[in-house]
């Protein structure tokens, strides 16, 4: 029976299918897309195992962990080694990030058919799966430095999988520019771990962290966890599309819809998520940097919740959607619920990734390539009753209401913040829950629901390959919200699986619950009676707040702001140094000199003059130079 | 040690001029049978390049596979040839990318470049039989430089390699007219040897000044670094090792022939000039400035530590306004070559560890990079990255290797750039952190000129006026895989790179801290 020592094998098989893929899948049937398939599917397997020989070695309430490592090269006084740590966290995000690829590769096996580069597809695929599988499992920084750029690179190669698209060439190049600015952040905030601790290895750096954290002697300074805390933040900003890199998961929509559920659901943005969850003993240890992600995680949900109520196109809706939950998820983690954001990313996961394939099976049956745009369509449950199911409850529990997934987890944020954090959190917090509801409401019923339009009745329901993970995707997420709970005395709830500090049992808050479940239902009666009775006109309410309409519409001008900062300040710089380069330095300086020289050999030549009386004079003013000088010098 | 042991470093050193000898002797108006010895010698260059890195034995460190032949005793001058740590990658490098380069050169003489001029009679330019024979001498200078462990042999094979670059350039080049100025072919390739003429004049300075101090007697690198020079004398002389050698290495502020010369010089010479030459400069540094005057160096590293900064941030930032492609990556390696000079400015283990691996990893890239810019080049007849559009659609192969070398550039891990990168950020942290940061900086800078030209050049719709566009020749795309594939083996398994290097970089800071 296996377990844990297996867990390596689960990223072990995509890398391989990536590199059988490449290799050879130009000659194998379906140009060797089954082949990521099934070492995906191979790899839920495997988690299965893992995770139940992690549970059974802990102690109650304190599940088992397992560690290797083996030196990747030593170098001068340190060595660079590839190991994996599988504990709860990890464990957690093998589960998610295997079962969502898993559907979402399935998915594209009919979704992608008759594409072009259809075999590159399943193999950036795999290697996206296997870069995320080995991220969660680093045990040290340089691992997971190494595996997060890989996730940023497979971003871009997805992202830009039509790359005859300029749209898609530019969508890839801003997501992969954007998160390298983010990750300058991360890797300096390693470096420094390193100068500090001698180590990249996450367990010692952690308990230098505990032990500061414990007001014992350190070799960690509270500035310097605080400063490499917030460094470390910087890269998960980037990666998690945090305010003010948040611009480019909106255009990363530019990949087929399948990638945008794996980016949005699985991989890529709850990397950064995971990282901060990761390193929580260092924020621990360091209070500011947990405050500053709590205000980043706010002030993006709020941004991306307004915003996500502007927008007409469907995947675009999703998008902010995901940024606002991203950032409710670092809110979370900003209030010291570590639990209440893991748990956040397991329902969003399977909820998100449920909507984004939804999405893309709108598409597929309106035969709609890019996007569609929410005023096109409307009344298609008549016609694709499987796709507005799924996408229904997506909806729903990403608004929070009971007893979906997304209830129990914005509960648990609720309680994080209600605890941690002063009024004003708990406050616009509850805004962007009641903005949820309304915008994510909007999006089905603006789809869905209505008469259907004329033009639309050709749309058809999509195919089994394509329904069969949105039905199964839609069943997880009806009862996943459960695992809050604790049902048997071996499992007393998620709190006691996934947990910073200690184990905290379920527990409800009834008041808590109450006020969430009224703003959610209060979104959704705000939804309907806009967008399905007319109650409440939209087009009155866009004009009498129009100033701050046209600011939200306008992304709060953001892109233009960035625009304008590469096109007025970077590219003019650049030109000026490449201006000074050329001209200063090479003109003036390098054929100045030799110009000089030129010329000075010019003028100089007129002293070899052929008279005999100028060399005469040359010679006794030289010899009479000599005299002066040795009279000078000379000792008295 | 075999007969093989004994005399692979002559083989190396030698063969190429045997090659040139026996092209001598070819008619000129067979180039196919040139270019075959050519690749026929470029093949053995390269196999010869990998029994020596095989051979080198890391257990042991220090010289290896030494032979000594006396040519001068009254002046202590001998042909003495043996590798470290430190220059066995550097042969291997050599020996990849000449072999690479040999494969691209087929169309010298028949490109575009050549023809026409003289009604159908060949000139110069349109045989590939004095190029090949020049571009070998120049190889033979490369390969004796770096197993040369005389100092006046090593200057000796120093300026042998640099010397043809002339009449490679100033013959086989070509000119560029930008709207706002143009550079010819003649101008680019005399201010290049001008350069590395002065730079050279800095050097040889320095090697007779320690010749004549050491009271040795003998240029014999091992002898000479067993003498303490007077500190004074180290901090006087360093700098003219370090500006001499650096001028070749891209230093700023004496960067300008680099980016003319790339552009000026036809694919092979650029790839062996930016993938290879660049590299001899350093490799000055280290063998001759470092090495015999370490306290000279622990002065001044600081003061190469900034400029090294400055190095790699002008240089990405110039190369993110240029237009034109070869410029792009002209630029580009005068930022690289900046993390080299960052790397040595550590003295530490890890950072010049990094320092060295770069020199290969860069070696490589930009080989690869000039070898993918004429493959367009050659086609398109044009390297202006705003007329370029989509060639991805046309030439899927030449697309996919310029994303990997782009890739390698912007410091991707699993390709050798970002170990080597890696290695020298966590040696410039320990020392200089700010600087370092700024380091980092410049690579996200590198990233975005990269992925700028990426998406301009290859991605989007193709444009009809590249719609016939063919793609890379197998034989090109054969010289791109042994150079990725170099890449990639170096960005996952770098352990026999590092091992190597690490023994070589022990030796040479325990001697600085001995000092």
């Amino acid at each position: 029976m296996p377990g844990m020592e297996w867990a390596w094998l689960i990223p072990a098989l995509s890398f391989i299918a990536f590199a059988l893929i490449v290799a050879f899948g130009r000659w194998l049937p379906g140009r060797g897309a089954f082949i990521a398939v099934l070492a995906i599917g191979a790899g839920f397997v495997l988690f299965w195992p893992v995770m139940v020989d992690l549970v059974r070695t802990g102690l109650p309430g304190e599940p088992g962990q397992y560690g290797f490592s083996w030196t990747w090269f030593p170098v001068g006084d340190t060595r660079l080694t590839w190991g994996m740590i599988v504990d709860p966290l990890s464990v957690l995000m093998l589960g998610i990030v295997t079962l969502v690829a898993l559907g979402v590769q399935v998915y594209s096996l009919e979704y992608m058919r008759g594409e072009p580069r259809y075999g590159w597809y399943f193999a950036a695929h795999a290697l996206f799966a296997a870069s995320m599988l080995t991220l969660v499992l680093a045990d040290n920084f340089i691992l997971l430095y190494i595996v997060w750029e890989l996730v940023g690179l497979c971003s871009y190669l997805l992202i830009g999988f039509w790359f005859e698209r300029r749209s898609a060439a530019e969508a890839a190049k801003k997501a992969f520019v954007t998160t390298r600015i983010g990750d300058v952040g991360l890797l300096v905030g390693i470096l420094l771990l390193f100068k500090v601790t001698g180590t990249f290895q996450m367990s010692a750096i952690f308990a230098e962290a505990a032990k500061l954290a414990a007001g014992e002697p350190s070799l960690l300074s509270s500035g310097t966890a605080t400063a490499a805390a917030i460094l470390i933040f910087v890269g998960a900003m980037g990666k998690s599309a945090q305010f003010p890199l948040h611009v480019w998961l909106p255009d990363a929509m530019e990949g087929p819809s399948p990638v945008s559920a794996l980016i949005h659901a699985a991989t890529m943005v709850v990397a950064g998520v995971f990282l901060v969850a990761r390193a929580f003993p260092l924020f621990d240890a360091a209070p500011t940097a947990v405050l500053i992600v709590a205000v980043v995680g706010l002030i993006t949900a709020v941004l991306a919740a307004t915003m996500a109520l502007v927008v007409t196109d469907l995947k675009r809706i999703l998008a902010y959607s995901t940024v606002t939950d991203l950032g409710l998820m670092m809110l979370s983690l900003g209030a010291f619920g570590v639990t209440a954001a893991m748990f956040h990313l397991l329902a969003h996961a399977f909820a998100k990734a449920m909507l984004f394939l939804g999405a893309g099976s709108v598409m597929h049956g309106m035969h709609e390539p890019g996007d569609v745009d929410i005023r096109k369509a409307g009344g298609l449950w008549r016609r694709m009753p499987l796709t507005a199911l799924t996408f229904g409850i997506g909806a729903l529990a990403l608004a929070g209401v009971p007893p979906l997934s997304g209830f129990f987890s914005k509960d648990e944020i609720f309680g994080a913040l209600w605890s941690h954090r002063p009024a004003v959190f708990v406050l616009l917090f509850l805004v962007v829950a009641f903005l949820k509801a309304v915008y994510l409401s909007r999006a089905w019923l603006a789809v869905f629901s209505g008469p259907l339009k004329r033009e639309n009745e050709h749309v058809h329901e999509s195919p089994l390959a394509m329904t069969l993970p949105l039905l199964v995707m839609g069943a997880l997420t009806l009862v996943l919200g459960f695992l809050a709970i604790g049902w048997t005395a071996d499992y007393q709830g998620f709190g006691t699986f996934v947990f910073f500090h200690e184990a905290e049992a379920f527990h409800f808050n009834l008041g808590l619950a109450a006020v969430s479940v009224v703003v959610a239902v209060g979104g959704l009666a705000v939804a309907w009676a806009t967008y399905v009775t007319g109650r409440i006109s939209a087009a009155s309410v866009q004009r009498r707040v129009a100033p701050l309409h046209r600011l939200v519409a306008s992304k709060y001008y953001m892109d233009d702001l960035y625009q304008w900062v590469i096109n007025k300040l970077v590219l003019a710089f650049s030109g000026l140094v490449a201006w000074f380069d050329r001209v200063v330095v090479n003109d003036g300086g390098v054929n100045g000199t030799a110009e000089s020289v030129r010329s000075s050999g010019l003028r100089l030549r007129y002293h070899v003059s052929g008279k005999m009386y100028n060399y005469a004079l040359g010679m006794a003013l030289g010899a009479v130079a000599v005299i002066l000088l040795w009279w000078l010098v000379a000792p008295v | 040690m075999t007969f093989f042991d004994t005399h692979a470093l002559e083989f190396l050193v030698f063969l190429p001029v045997v090659a040139a000898v026996v092209i001598l002797l070819v008619p000129a108006e067979r180039p196919s049978v040139v270019l075959r010895i050519a690749w026929a010698a470029g093949a053995l260059m390269l196999v010869g390049s990998l029994y020596v890195f095989v051979r080198y034995d890391y257990t042991q460190g220090g010289f290896q596979l030494v032979h000594q032949y006396r040519w001068l005793d009254q002046l202590g001058i001998s042909l003495k040839l043996a590798v470290d740590g430190i220059s066995t990658p550097m042969v291997l490098l050599t020996g990849v990318v000449i072999f690479a380069g040999t494969l691209v050169s087929w169309n010298i003489g028949q490109s575009h470049e050549g023809t026409g001029e003289h009604g159908g009679v060949p000139t110069t330019r349109q045989r590939n039989k004095d190029f090949f024979i020049l571009l070998f001498l120049l190889v033979s200078g490369v390969f004796g430089t770096f197993v040369s462990v005389d100092l006046f042999f090593l200057f000796f094979f120093y300026e042998l390699a640099v010397i043809p670059m002339y009449l490679l350039i100033g013959v086989w080049g070509s000119s560029s007219t930008f709207p706002t100025f143009s550079r010819t072919k003649e101008y680019s390739a005399m201010k290049l040897v001008l350069y590395l003429v002065g730079g050279s004049i800095l050097a040889w300075v320095a090697i007779l000044a320690i010749y004549v101090v050491s009271q040795a007697g003998t240029f014999d690198i091992e002898v000479l670094s067993e003498v303490s020079f007077d500190p004074g004398f180290q901090r006087t002389f360093f700098p003219f090792l370090l500006v001499g050698f650096g001028v070749l290495a891209g230093l700023w502020p004496f960067h300008t022939w680099s980016p003319d010369g790339h552009v000026a010089a036809p694919t092979a010479v650029s790839m062996l000039h930016a993938g290879v030459l660049m590299k001899l400069g350093a490799f000055g540094i280290i063998r001759v400035g470092m090495t015999l005057l370490p306290e000279g160096a622990t002065t001044w590293m600081p003061v190469l530590f900034g400029v090294a900064t400055v190095n790699v941030l002008y240089g990405a930032i110039s190369a993110m306004h240029q237009q034109d492609l070869k410029y792009v990556v002209g630029y580009s390696s005068v930022s690289h070559m900046g993390y080299v000079l960052m790397g040595l400015a550590t003295m530490e283990p890890i950072g010049v560890a990094g320092a060295v691996l770069q020199m290969f990893s860069h070696g490589v890239m930009t080989a690869l990079f000039f070898a993918l810019v004429g493959v367009v080049y050659d086609r398109a007849h044009l390297r202006d990255i705003g007329v370029l559009e989509g060639l991805a659609k046309r030439m899927g192969w030449t697309a996919t290797f310029f994303v990997i070398v782009g890739l390698t550039s912007l410091g991707l891990p699993g390709l050798s750039g970002f170990v080597a990168e890696l290695l020298v950020f966590i040696g410039a942290f320990r020392t200089q952190p700010v600087l370092a940061i700024l380091g980092i900086v410049g690579a996200a800078v590198t990233a975005v000129y990269i992925l700028r030209l990426l998406a301009k050049v290859f991605f989007g719709p193709v444009s009809p006026r590249w719609e016939g566009l063919p793609d890379a020749k197998p034989l090109e795309a054969f010289a791109a895989s042994i150079l990725t594939a170099s890449i990639v083996f170096v960005g996952l398994y770098p352990l026999p790179f590092i091992r190597m290097i690490n023994t070589g970089v022990k030796a040479l800071l325990d001697r600085v801290s001995g000092a």
